[in-house]
């Protein structure tokens, strides 16, 4: 073949352009540890790497979610055991003084006021806050939840946290449930729906549901029959006692207490009696409740470790698609350094002699 | 007699012929670097003989005519895997910028910045009283309509600045087409003398080659030698000595910049009917693949803000009021990635965010759920892919274009390479070849005044006889 001044020229244009960008081309790599700088560096594992980013992102937002939500469960758990623990006190009390045997009237006054103090530290305790939130007002979390007689402020509200793409935890426990024993089933009281709406239909669906709840909890409370002990001071409500029809649900507990209260004031034997069964009802009421939080609190624990799990993996998929090979680029960068001293020098002498230099 | 003073006429033939030689020896030489040169050649011819009785005496040689070596089919190669080259080279150029535009490699870019959106959903159903969550919500919506906008924007400076090229190209083009219509002026001229323009002919080679890296070009030759250039399918751009110019500018219906051919009546709209060249990369990536992006931003911003709206018209803020518009609504898909941002009232008072679903409960995170939900919702593509997937999709898509056009350019590039080899091995000049024929005509030279000089003796000779 016949070889022209400018192919020779060109050749090594050509040869040293490109040894030059491969050596940019592994310099980057090195300098950013990444194989992948842009996406058409491999489009494929690109799209990749920024779904498990999105998911990364994803993981660890969930991840401060279970903290917050954790947070929040243990809470409300320690509350509730403070709330059984002086729940069974009061049961301590009522059997010290449901006899003659170790009560009389002035032992009862005594107890009266100890009762008293259970009441105020059950009230106390419903009115419990973590931060500038109230934890039993279900939704109502700036509103305090019981006032001194009792009565409920908040709401059913359960207020959902995302652990997962797909799955919610309630993070609360309304006061209406475990101070109130509302919609704990044989009361005709209509629950809130337990799954978390995610789109608006459901939403929708949800808002409407809620409504048709309110109107038929509030007819079932104004068809109940009132039940008013002689002594009550407080005004009468559908949770007083035990629904004299179904006979089943739920126990108010400041009823409950307080009534003790009463009946201890007033000497009625009968009436602390009577408490005992309801305190028994109270207490299961709070271990119920308080077992239903610590299986979400283990819920949660749970998804974290999965979520940490997934957190490490994801990374390690990331890593796999977009990072260098230390080694590989190091390796790569020597043999291309040694290709283009050895296109240099084999450029030399392909450009230098000329016929011109040896006519002399 | 007539013979010795035929021997000196042939020996002051072959001077001057070795000095052409030479000549032509030396115009090679200079134009070694000479862009699109082909070397020369003197074709030397022995001249018509003398018959003497039985005897031809050689009478020599002549300078027959110059000649290029050339291979015109190869020309036409070149000149068309030029308008390939030109193409993939203006496509790369483009697709690599707007590759950088979905690079998230090593900066935040609009996958991040959703994500941050509903996460930042998430933190405000984890406290949805909380002022500061509340304004991480606002801050995320903002930075994320402003990403939407962003990706706008550097699609469009995009697509302004390959407005631009064309513009440019198609200036340079008028000036080329002027070109080769005035060197097939020149080339008749000569050629009608029956002499190769062999400069002109190279430099008319090498100015339709650079025509067709610009424009897609049809052209052939006329039997006057003239050639006739036709862009697109009917632009005639040079028609014998005569050329046509090209415009570029925007029209009233589009506000890109479009190509028009400017004949002898109403100019042309003709671009749709570029394919090729720097001009057809341009356009296609413009057009083309832009569009195609602008097109799947606006809809990804446009569901997004419907999406959220949806929920939160629905939902009750912090005051118990209900939920307004979240984002500005877009009137329709079409720009809405532009125009997309969060609502005023909101931006000034971020208590009207709607976490809740019922009114005058401040805990209630239920709305603020079904939008933080609507992440993993497949809302795109008739509802077979999440806004996540869409823009992953788009992104992947992106950069195996611009992949494939990065590995046609540089195949493209290989085929230009080798052909240049090829026309270099033909047409190329090699400084040992031209200083081995350099030596060869000074020894011819010298040889020839060695004739003359003995010539001369012999005359001198034939004039001393008498002294003798």
């Amino acid at each position: 073949m016949r070889i022209a001044d400018k192919m020779s020229f060109n050749q090594v244009n050509q040869n040293l352009t490109k040894n030059r960008s491969d050596m940019a081309d592994l310099q980057n790599q090195a300098a950013t540890q990444k194989r992948i700088n842009k996406p058409s560096d491999d489009p494929l594992a690109s799209a990749r790497v920024l779904a498990s980013r999105t998911e990364e992102r994803g993981n660890s937002q969930f991840i401060k979610n279970i903290n917050n939500a954790r947070s929040f469960l243990e809470f409300s758990d320690q509350s509730l055991g403070e709330l059984s623990e002086i729940l069974v006190r009061a049961k301590e009390l009522a059997v010290s003084q449901s006899n003659d045997a170790s009560g009389n009237e002035e032992t009862r006054l005594v107890t009266a006021s100890e009762i008293e103090q259970i009441y105020n530290q059950a009230i106390q305790i419903g009115n419990r806050k973590l931060g500038e939130r109230y934890v039993f007002g279900g939704y109502k979390t700036q509103t305090t939840p019981f006032n001194q007689a009792g009565e409920y402020f908040g709401d059913d509200g359960d207020m959902k946290i995302q652990t997962h793409k797909d799955s919610f935890v309630a993070m609360n426990i309304p006061g209406s449930k475990v101070f109130l024993g509302k919609g704990l089933g044989g009361d005709g009281i209509v629950r809130a729906r337990y799954e978390a709406p995610t789109t608006v239909e459901q939403l929708k669906q949800f808002q409407k549901e809620e409504q048709e709840r309110e109107e038929i909890n509030r007819e079932v409370e104004s068809n109940f029959v009132e039940t008013r002990g002689p002594a009550s001071e407080r005004r009468s409500s559908r949770f007083d006692k035990q629904d004299p029809v179904t006979g089943g649900g739920g126990t108010n507990i400041f009823s409950t207490i307080k009534d003790l209260e009463i009946s201890l004031r007033t000497n009625d034997k009968q009436g602390v009696q009577a408490a005992l069964d309801t305190l028994d009802q109270a207490i299961s009421q709070v271990v119920l409740t308080r077992s239903e939080v610590g299986s979400r609190i283990m819920a949660v624990n749970n998804t974290m470790d999965s979520l940490q799990k997934a957190v490490v993996d994801n990374k390690v998929a990331a890593s796999q698609l977009e990072d260098a090979d230390a080694f590989q680029v190091i390796s790569d960068i020597n043999k291309t350094d040694s290709t283009l001293k050895a296109t240099l020098e084999t450029s030399g002498k392909l450009i230098q002699p000329s016929l011109l230099d040896f006519l002399r | 007699m007539s013979k010795i003073s035929a021997m000196m006429d042939t020996g002051k033939r072959s001077l001057m012929n070795s000095q052409t030689a030479l000549q032509t020896v030396g115009h090679n030489i200079a134009n070694k670097s000479t862009e699109g040169f082909s070397r020369q050649r003197v074709e030397l011819l022995s001249n018509q003989p003398i018959g003497e009785g039985n005897l031809q005496i050689g009478m020599g040689a002549r300078a027959g005519v110059v000649t290029r070596v050339n291979n015109p089919w190869l020309e036409k190669q070149i000149q068309k895997e030029g308008m390939n080259m030109g193409f993939h080279d203006s496509r790369a150029d483009a697709l690599g910028r707007v590759e950088q535009i979905y690079n998230e490699q090593n900066n935040k870019g609009l996958n991040q910045y959703m994500t941050d959106f509903f996460n930042s959903f998430r933190e405000l159903s984890n406290n949805p009283e909380s002022l500061a969550s509340r304004t991480l919500v606002r801050e995320s919506a903002v930075a994320m309509s402003k990403d939407f906008g962003r990706v706008v924007g550097q699609l469009k400076a995009v697509q302004e600045d390959l407005d631009g090229q064309v513009k440019t190209t198609v200036n340079e083009i008028n000036q080329l087409t002027k070109e080769i219509a005035q060197l097939n002026e020149k080339i008749q001229m000569i050629e009608v003398q029956k002499t190769p323009a062999n400069d002109e002919r190279d430099r008319r080679d090498l100015v339709l080659k650079k025509l067709g890296e610009k424009i897609d070009i049809s052209w052939a030759e006329g039997r006057d030698g003239m050639v006739t250039v036709t862009a697109g399918r009917t632009g005639i751009l040079v028609s014998g000595i005569g050329s046509s110019e090209l415009k570029a500018e925007q029209t009233g219906s589009r506000d890109r910049v479009e190509v028009f051919f400017v004949g002898t009546g109403t100019p042309a709209n003709i671009t749709d009917q570029i394919t090729g060249g720097r001009i057809g990369g341009a356009l296609e990536v413009r057009d083309r693949v832009i569009e195609d992006l602008l097109n799947h931003v606006d809809n990804m911003a446009y569901t997004l803000a419907k999406e959220v709206n949806k929920a939160h018209i629905e939902g009750f803020d912090k005051s118990g009021r209900p939920g307004v518009l979240f984002f500005e609504m877009p009137e329709q898909s079409k720009g809405a990635a532009s125009v997309i941002g969060l609502n005023k009232t909101i931006f000034n008072d971020v208590g009207r965010i709607a976490a809740g679903a019922q009114s005058g409960a401040t805990g209630d995170n239920t709305v603020a759920n079904v939008i933080s939900s609507l992440q993993h919702r497949q809302v795109m593509d008739g509802g077979t892919s999440t806004l996540d997937d869409y823009y992953n999709t788009q992104v992947g898509q992106i950069g195996a274009i611009s992949q494939r056009a990065v590995k046609s350019q540089e195949s493209q590039r290989n085929v230009m390479n080798q052909l240049t080899n090829i026309r270099e091995s033909i047409s190329g000049v090699s400084l040992d070849e031209e200083t081995t024929k350099m030596i060869e005509f000074q020894k011819t030279y010298d040889a020839s005044a060695r004739l003359i000089k003995t010539a001369d003796e012999m005359f001198d000779t034939v004039l001393n006889l008498k002294r003798l």
